[in-house]
């Protein structure tokens, strides 16, 4: 199959290179992917599917631009390619826009990353509803359960690689993911809801279903009775589901791309100890059955271990090719794979005893920050923390302030990383946070 | 080389949807499509398919081989073409195609759904007998032919996109960006991002329906980058419709540009407010958003037939005062939330969801109106032929009411107007919602004072509805690119509403003291 799709990409290099492109790197994929809803004790929606595409790049004079189709008919894919070739002859030139060079492709890292169980292609459909009427059956059972929804969702993933400049490879990667979502009888018209989904490439690796429907039971229980909370400027903890979210919004303008284009704060912080010592943050592509894992990126770049943040010392961005020439920095990758945060030793009940009194951030809702500024605002739910321990419910509540100074005030770190991300964080402590509530 | 399909639903809050105004979104196409040589076609649309009538009824029959409430095929082929300029050149494109079948069979409030991208006989049959398996009945009549309804007429275009070539787009990019750049000397870098699009749809229904629908799209985002003093700031503007090439007016581009320019440099007085409970009043416009999050995802009936969303047992009830009355509307000629015929090829058209007041009529589709014995309301919408439909907003506004703007901001003491936003979600169960607010002022005893930044704020949806105390009479459309996202699909919507109070939210900013 891999090389299948390897000889698709490269007839589509062929086909760009006669119709006169000089360079072009193309990739090919295919992927099955099966989903299975069930909702209070009746299956609700079954989709199997298998899809397929054709992405190219094209370079020409200078110029550069990039396809991709679902069409793959013989004759409307070479008139497709022949168009993207003169599309890109229309563009202007760009003396930094240039295939990836052949020596980032060299190094490829050949660890076993362990990303295909064969047994999710041959999870039947007995076995899904199993997990369907095992999730369903722990959901809705609690005399305030309204609806529960749960679902299997499972898939292949294959694709293939090739440039004219002499890469070629291929990524498979399989997933297994189920959960469920609840919503219960809360005051009045109110609904209190949330939800809980395990994964893993490997089916073998997941947790029973019924863990993980008690986990979201819990976790929509919690919230009956929420409050709003209090406008009040205290200590901040962050749950390790809620901080690999937060992280994300942290990493998002640690890009070049951000740099160059003048919008992001990471700007001239790369040497400097621009956060808490208590933050160390590693891009890792080569964890073992890892979310994110790979042997090279989407430039075709060879996959390394790449340190962002030691000990809150900024040590590299992620760059792409363009953006490093650009700049003149030397291109890292251009897109994250894992990011592996730096744990403590505290588990989340430490945490919380140390911290005393604050609010304990469980999701977010809405939100956004500025990637320029670093400026943000968020929505979130949780609890208060009172006395060391979980207190009452809280919601409508908006978090505000900036991210390099939130960062700069990460006080504790967990030890309890939450495993279904590709960025790996444990909880996180933040002192001196502006909340708005009642 | 995307992989986040491994890892899609870490991200997956329970009951919640998203409203976002991405800068720079995918956009649209180029390449012609020659049809699949089969037996002669008469319908436009099945050429372009290379779909016969024999060949859909043959796959609709094997679709409903065990048994159908409901079934359809929705054959689509999208084309998007973007352009991008950055510091001073254009010089990145893309290009895609993206064409398929959906196959979907219903029974009661179970869905069973294939697609493929391969639209030859075998392909679409295998998926067939894939989507069927949810059935187990027995074998319904499908028709031997279907019936080709009129096509809408609301944003019919006179050259598609397809035939606008690269040329004709580079001068706009370029005057955009000089305009911009001539607008402050403190402005350091401009992009302009191009997009446009043709989609057509073709939907074959069990009840004999055949549906056609040519989709165009386009969208223009300035992004605009200054600095003052050491301080870099960015705002952005875009605009975006179902319109052709003409739409692009030296005076609609440059309107645009003025919005990007002031929002930036706003931003170097900008300061957050007080955090807290204030009164909000939402500026005319773009303030939809508040519509959009407060009660319109909580009014898609699928939440409500499942008993999940806060309004599930409002309905008949006063949740607003009399003068609020907030409609979700189809058929508004180009706007980008504009639809002729939903995705399950029903009629789209305008739908009260609270009139003077009282709590009307949910958003429905095919499976949730069967559930309340009521019609579709045309509402079933869906991203692409990869997802079944659901019941989705498209242009949502406010109606006018009775007072002024004037009258509003001179009624709040304390408190601030909302200007432009980035984005909003909703928690649909517990009613809470939040929006993200670029930009705003500070109202000080009945006057606009100080501006504002980066602020979100968070309130809850009935509690909201009933705290509007005044509405103005200057209701508007946002003609911005807003997309939605829920249960991971996307699809374009616009949204506005007039002036209006909301007594008290809870404003995202510093504590004071």
């Amino acid at each position: 199959m891999s090389a299948e799709l390897r000889d698709r990409a490269a007839q589509a290099v062929e086909m760009a290179q006669r119709a006169g492109a000089d360079e072009a790197f193309a990739f090919a994929t295919k992927s099955r992917d099966v989903e299975f809803q069930f909702r209070d004790g009746a299956l609700e929606k079954v989709k199997d599917t298998t899809s397929r595409g054709l992405n190219i790049e094209v370079y020409a004079n200078d110029r550069f631009s990039s396809h991709q189709t679902t069409d793959l008919h013989p004759e409307r894919l070479q008139d497709f390619i022949a168009e993207a070739v003169a599309i890109t002859r229309a563009l202007e030139p760009d003396e930094f826009r240039k295939i990836t060079p052949a020596e980032l492709f060299r190094g490829r890292p050949s660890d076993d990353l362990d990303l295909v169980d064969p047994a999710v292609a041959a999870i039947s459909r007995e076995q899904r509803l199993e997990w369907c009427r095992s999730l369903d059956g722990v959901a809705t059972d609690h005399a305030k359960v309204i609806s529960a929804t749960s679902g299997i969702y499972d898939g292949t993933y294959e694709s293939g690689s090739v440039s004219s400049n002499g890469f070629s490879g291929s990524q498979s990667s399989t997933y297994c993911w189920y959960g469920t979502s609840i919503t219960l009888k809360d005051e009045g018209d109110r609904r209190a809801s949330d939800g809980f989904y395990a994964g893993s490439p490997h089916v073998g690796q997941l947790p029973a279903a019924s863990d993980v429907a008690r986990e979201a039971k819990q976790r929509a229980l919690a919230r009956l009775g929420s409050e709003k909370g209090p406008t009040v400027k205290t200590t901040m903890v962050v749950d390790s589901r809620a901080a690999a979210q937060l992280i994300g919004r942290l990493m998002n303008a640690a890009t070049a791309r951000h740099v160059q284009q003048g919008q992001s704060f990471w700007t001239d912080l790369v040497g400097t100890q621009a956060f808490s010592d208590k933050l160390t943050i590693v891009d890792d592509p080569l964890i073992p059955r890892g979310f994110a894992s790979r042997h090279f990126d989407g430039e075709g770049i060879s996959a390394r271990y790449l340190p962002i943040i030691e000990a809150g010392e900024v040590r590299n961005l992620y760059v792409d090719t363009y953006h490093g020439r650009k700049t003149g920095m030397k291109p890292t990758t251009g897109s994250p794979s894992n990011r592996v945060i730096g744990l403590g030793d505290l588990g989340l009940d430490e945490l919380l005893a140390d911290v005393g009194d604050g609010v304990y951030v469980t999701s977010w809702l809405g939100g956004n920050a500025d990637n320029t500024t670093g400026d943000f605002s968020l929505g979130l739910r949780g609890h208060m923390i009172e006395h060391g321990k979980i207190g009452r419910p809280v919601g409508e509540m908006n978090v505000t302030g900036n991210l390099k100074d939130l960062f700069s005030r990460l006080e504790l770190v967990g030890n309890d990383v939450y495993p279904y991300s590709s960025t790996l964080a444990p909880s996180l402590v933040f002192g001196g946070v502006d909340f708005s509530g009642a | 080389m995307t992989i986040k399909r491994r890892e899609f639903l870490g991200h997956m809050a329970a009951g919640s949807a998203v409203l976002t105004m991405p800068a720079f979104l995918q956009g649209c196409g180029v390449q012609g499509a020659t049809a699949v040589s089969q037996a002669t076609p008469q319908n436009p649309f099945m050429n372009w398919f290379g779909v016969d009538q024999a060949t859909a009824a043959r796959v609709m029959s094997e679709l409903t081989l065990r048994g159908a409430d409901a079934a359809d095929l929705y054959f689509q082929h999208a084309r998007t073409n973007t352009l991008t300029l950055e510091d001073g050149i254009v010089s990145t494109a893309n290009s895609g195609i993206d064409q398929g079948v959906g196959l979907r069979v219903v029974i009661g409030d179970q869905t069973g759904y294939a697609f493929t991208e391969d639209l030859t006989m075998p392909a679409m049959l295998a998926a067939a007998r894939t989507a069927s398996s949810i059935a187990s009945g027995s074998t319904v009549t499908a028709p031997q032919a279907f019936n080709p309804l009129g096509s809408g007429d609301l944003y019919t275009t006179t050259v598609p996109w397809s035939d606008v070539g690269i040329d004709q787009k580079l001068p706009v990019l370029r005057f955009v960006e000089q305009k911009a750049k001539s607008m402050d000397p403190s402005i350091e870098k401009v992009a302009v991002y191009w997009a446009d699009g043709d989609e057509r749809v073709m939907i074959a229904t069990l009840d004999g329906r055949l549906v056609t629908d040519h989709r165009p799209m386009t969208r223009v985002t300035v992004v605009v980058t200054a600095k003052k003093n050491g301080e870099t700031q960015t705002g952005y503007s875009n605009i975006a419709a179902r319109e052709e090439f003409g739409w692009y007016t030296e005076e609609r581009l440059t309107k645009m540009v003025e919005e990007a320019v002031d929002r930036t440099l706003i931003q170097f007085e900008a300061r957050r407010p007080p955090a807290g409970e204030m009164p909000v009043i939402l500026a005319s416009g773009p303030s939809g958003i508040l519509l959009h999050e407060a009660i319109g995802h909580g009014m898609e009936a699928d939440f409500n037939r499942k008993g999940t969303s806060i309004y599930s047992d409002m309905v008949g009830k006063k949740v607003a005062a009399p003068f609020v009355t907030v409609v979700d509307q189809a058929d508004i000629p180009r706007e980008r939330g504009a639809l002729n015929y939903d995705d399950e090829g029903n009629k789209a058209g305008r739908t009260v969801m609270v009139e003077n007041g009282i709590l009307k009529s949910y958003l429905h589709d095919e499976i949730s109106a069967r559930q309340y014995g009521l019609k579709p309301t045309g509402s079933g919408r869906r991203e692409s032929y990869k997802y079944a439909p659901m019941p989705r907003m498209t242009c949502t506004f406010m109606e006018d009411g009775p007072h002024t703007r004037d009258e509003i901001i001179a009624a709040v003491d304390h408190g601030i107007i909302c200007e432009t936003y980035t984005n909003g979600q909703v928690q649909i169960g517990a009613g809470d919602y939040t929006f993200y607010v670029k930009n705003g002022w500070l109202v000080e005893k009945g006057k606009i004072t100080a501006p504002i930044k980066d602020v979100n704020i968070i309130g809850n949806g009935p509690e909201s509805l009933e705290r509007i105390t005044m509405v103005a009479n200057d209701a508007r459309l946002d003609t911005g690119g807003w997309t939605c996202g829920k249960n991971g699909q996307s699809v374009p919507v616009s949204q506005g509403i007039p002036t209006v109070l909301v007594s008290k939210m809870t404003v995202g900013g510093e504590n004071v003291g």
